[in-house]
C-alpha cells in the first residue's frame, strides 16, 4: 500500500524541474518510481530535475526514453535508470528489458507508463501522479510507501 | 581506388542491434552492398516467413546467428573470406547492444579478424556517404566531400546534429564529431509517431502522416515553437559543456578552438498542442471510431486510413508536418551558418519524409548548400550503414581493443 501521500503545484516547466531536485533529496535508493500522466503532463520534465537532483545529468541530457525504451545517468553516489513502457505491450517484452538487473542497490529506476503492468503497481515503491491543471501549471501527487 | 579495384577491395560484415532490428550486411569497399538483411517486427518482408514476436533486447539473440548466416549467404561470403568484422557499440538498449558485441567479438576470436566498434549514430551518417560513393562511382567521378559536414540525425531516438571532421578531403581515414545541438524532449520521429496515435491513424506513423499531409492544407492550424536559448540555462551545465569540448582533440585538421554555437530543438510541446486542438475541437469520437476501424491491422497503408479522415484532421496533419518540417529545416541551416558547415547530410527514420527531403532541397540549395540524404531502406536501421562506418576505420587500423564492451549511452566525438 502506498500510504504516505504529498501534493505539489508548480506554475513552469522550470517550477517542476526544481520540484523533481526537491523530490530526489527524500529518495533514498534503490527505489521503483512509476511516473504517471497523460501525453505532454511533464513525465520527462520531472525526471530531469530528479536527474538534476542526484547530479547523474544536466537537465537538457534528460530525453524522453519512448524509443530508446530506457536511458541511464550515472550520478557519483546513483544511477537513475528512466523508462518508458509506451511502446511495451507484453509481460515478456518487459522481460526483455532486464528490469531486475537495473534494480540495483545504487538504482534509482523511474517508469513511465509503468501502470499498464499489475505487476509493477504491486512491486513499485512509490508513484507520482502526474496532471495537467493549465497551460503551463502541473498538479504532482507523490503517493509512496 | 579505380573502379576496376573494387572487386579487390576489403569486405567488412557488418551487425547491428542497438534497438528492435536485428541486422547484418556485407559491404565491400565502404561502398558496394554484397547482401543487407533486417529483421524487424514491423517489416513487410519477412524473410524467414510466418511473423516474428516482439525483437528487443534478448529477442537478438535468437535472431542474430540466422541473419548473419543469411547475409554471408546472399553475398557469397563465408567467414574466413571476410576481411573484418563491425559491430554497433552504442547507444541503444544496453541488453541488445550486448548480443551484437559477443556475437561480434567472439566471431572476430575465432576466425582471427580485426573487429572495429562504430558509433550508431555515425552509422546513419555513413549511409549517407554510402550511396554517394555509389553515385560517383556511376557516373565515373570521384566523391566530392566538403568538410566541416554537418549532419543531423533524425529519428524516433534522436534529433541531433553533428559537425563531422576528416583527417583528408577524401574523407578516407578516420571522422571526428562534435555535437552542435540536440533535442532537449521529444525526438521528431516519437512526435511523429505519437501525434499519429493521438490522431488513431495506426503504425507507423511516420509514413503515414506523410501520405496523409498531402490531402490537408498544411497552413489551416498555427503551431508556434518556442525560441530556445542557449548557452545552458543553467552555468554549471555551460561549464561542463566547454570543459568537455576543450578537452576533445585539438590536432584534428579543421578543429574550431572556439565553443561551437548551439541550436537545440524541442518536440515536445507541438505533441501537447495536437491533443489540446483534439480536445478543443471535439475531434475525440471520429478518432476513436478510426482507431476501431484500423484495429487488427498491423501495418496500415496510407489508401486505408485516408477515407476514415475528415478536411479538419488531414489539415491537422498537414499543419503539424509543415510545423516539424519547417523547424527542423531552419534549425539545421542556423547550424550549418554559424559552424560554416561546407555540406549537409540528413538521415535517419525521418530522413524519408519527403515534405522534409523537398523542403531541404529548396532552402539548401538556395544557401549553396549541397545537401544529400540515404535512399529509404538506408534511412532506417540497417547493418550496411555499420559495415560503411568502419571501412575508414579500416583504413586507418582504428581497431576495437579485445576488452571493448556494449556502451548502452555511447557519446559520439
Amino acid at each position: 500500500m502506498l500510504t504516505s501521500v504529498q501534493e505539489f503545484l508548480t506554475q513552469s516547466a522550470e517550477e517542476s524541474i526544481a520540484l523533481g531536485e526537491r523530490m530526489a533529496a527524500q529518495f533514498t535508493p534503490p527505489k521503483l518510481i512509476l511516473l504517471r500522466g497523460d501525453l505532454g503532463a511533464g513525465k520527462t520534465t520531472l525526471t530531469k530535475g530528479i536527474a538534476l537532483g542526484f547530479d547523474a545529468a544536466e537537465a537538457d541530457e534528460v530525453t524522453s526514453p519512448t524509443f530508446t525504451l530506457v536511458h541511464e545517468y550515472r550520478g557519483p553516489q546513483v544511477t537513475i535508470y528512466h523508462l518508458d513502457l509506451y511502446r511495451i505491450d507484453t509481460e515478456r517484452e518487459l522481460a526483455t528489458l532486464g528490469l531486475e538487473e537495473m534494480c540495483a542497490d545504487n538504482a534509482i529506476v523511474l517508469i513511465e507508463w509503468g501502470e499498464k503492468f499489475p505487476r509493477l503497481l504491486r512491486e513499485c515503491d512509490a508513484e507520482i501522479i502526474i496532471e495537467r491543471t493549465g497551460e503551463d501549471s502541473r498538479k504532482f501527487v507523490l503517493r509512496a510507501r | 581506388m579505380s573502379s576496376s579495384s573494387i572487386n579487390l577491395a576489403p569486405i567488412i560484415l557488418g551487425i547491428e542491434s542497438s534497438c528492435d532490428e536485428t541486422a547484418a550486411a556485407v559491404v565491400r569497399g565502404g561502398e558496394e552492398i554484397l547482401a543487407s538483411v533486417v529483421l524487424s517486427q514491423f517489416a513487410t518482408h519477412q524473410p524467414f516467413g510466418g511473423v516474428v514476436p516482439e525483437l528487443a533486447s534478448r529477442e537478438h539473440l535468437r535472431a542474430l546467428v540466422p541473419v548473419v548466416r543469411r547475409a554471408l549467404e546472399e553475398a557469397g561470403q563465408n567467414y574466413a573470406s571476410l576481411d573484418a568484422i563491425a559491430v554497433t557499440q552504442g547507444p541503444g538498449l544496453a541488453g541488445a547492444l550486448l548480443v551484437g558485441v559477443s556475437f561480434a567479438k567472439a566471431l572476430a576470436y575465432a576466425e582471427d579478424k580485426p573487429l572495429i566498434a562504430v558509433n550508431h549514430l555515425e552509422g546513419h551518417i555513413h549511409a549517407v556517404l554510402l550511396e554517394q560513393k555509389q553515385q560517383a562511382r556511376a557516373a565515373g567521378n570521384t566523391t566530392a566531400l566538403r568538410f566541416p559536414l554537418l549532419a543531423l540525425v533524425v529519428s524516433g531516438g534522436h534529433t541531433h546534429l553533428y559537425l563531422a571532421h576528416a583527417a583528408d578531403e577524401a574523407g578516407s581515414g578516420g571522422w571526428t564529431y562534435q555535437n552542435v545541438g540536440h533535442t532537449r524532449d521529444d525526438a521528431a520521429g516519437e512526435a511523429f509517431d505519437k501525434v499519429a496515435k493521438l490522431l488513431g491513424l495506426g503504425y507507423p506513423g511516420g509514413p503515414l502522416i506523410d501520405g496523409l499531409a498531402a490531402h490537408g492544407d498544411d497552413r489551416a492550424v498555427k503551431f508556434a515553437f518556442a525560441q530556445l536559448k542557449h548557452p545552458d540555462r543553467n552555468p554549471q551545465g555551460a561549464r561542463k559543456y566547454a570543459a568537455a569540448v576543450s578537452s576533445s582533440p585539438a590536432s584534428q585538421p579543421g578543429a574550431r578552438t572556439t565553443m561551437p554555437p548551439r541550436v537545440d530543438f524541442s518536440y515536445s510541446g507541438i505533441k501537447t498542442a495536437v491533443l489540446r486542438h483534439v480536445e478543443t475541437h471535439a475531434m475525440l469520437a471520429s478518432i476513436e471510431a478510426r482507431r476501431k476501424a484500423l484495429a487488427g491491422i498491423a501495418k496500415v497503408t496510407v489508401s486505408e486510413v485516408l477515407p476514415l479522415c475528415d478536411a479538419h484532421t488531414l489539415d491537422l496533419i498537414a499543419s503539424f508536418q509543415r510545423a516539424m518540417v519547417e523547424d527542423l529545416v531552419r534549425k539545421t541551416l542556423t547550424a550549418a551558418e554559424a559552424c560554416g558547415a561546407k555540406m549537409l547530410f540528413v538521415t535517419g527514420g525521418v530522413a524519408a519524409n519527403s515534405a522534409l527531403r523537398g523542403h531541404f532541397n529548396a532552402k539548401a540549395t538556395a544557401l549553396g548548400l549541397p545537401v544529400h540524404f540515404p535512399s529509404r531502406p538506408l534511412s532506417t536501421d540497417n547493418a550496411a550503414m555499420i559495415a560503411a562506418a568502419a571501412y575508414p576505420k579500416f583504413l586507418a587500423n582504428l581497431f576495437a581493443p579485445a576488452d571493448f564492451s556494449a556502451e548502452a549511452s555511447l557519446a559520439l566525438r
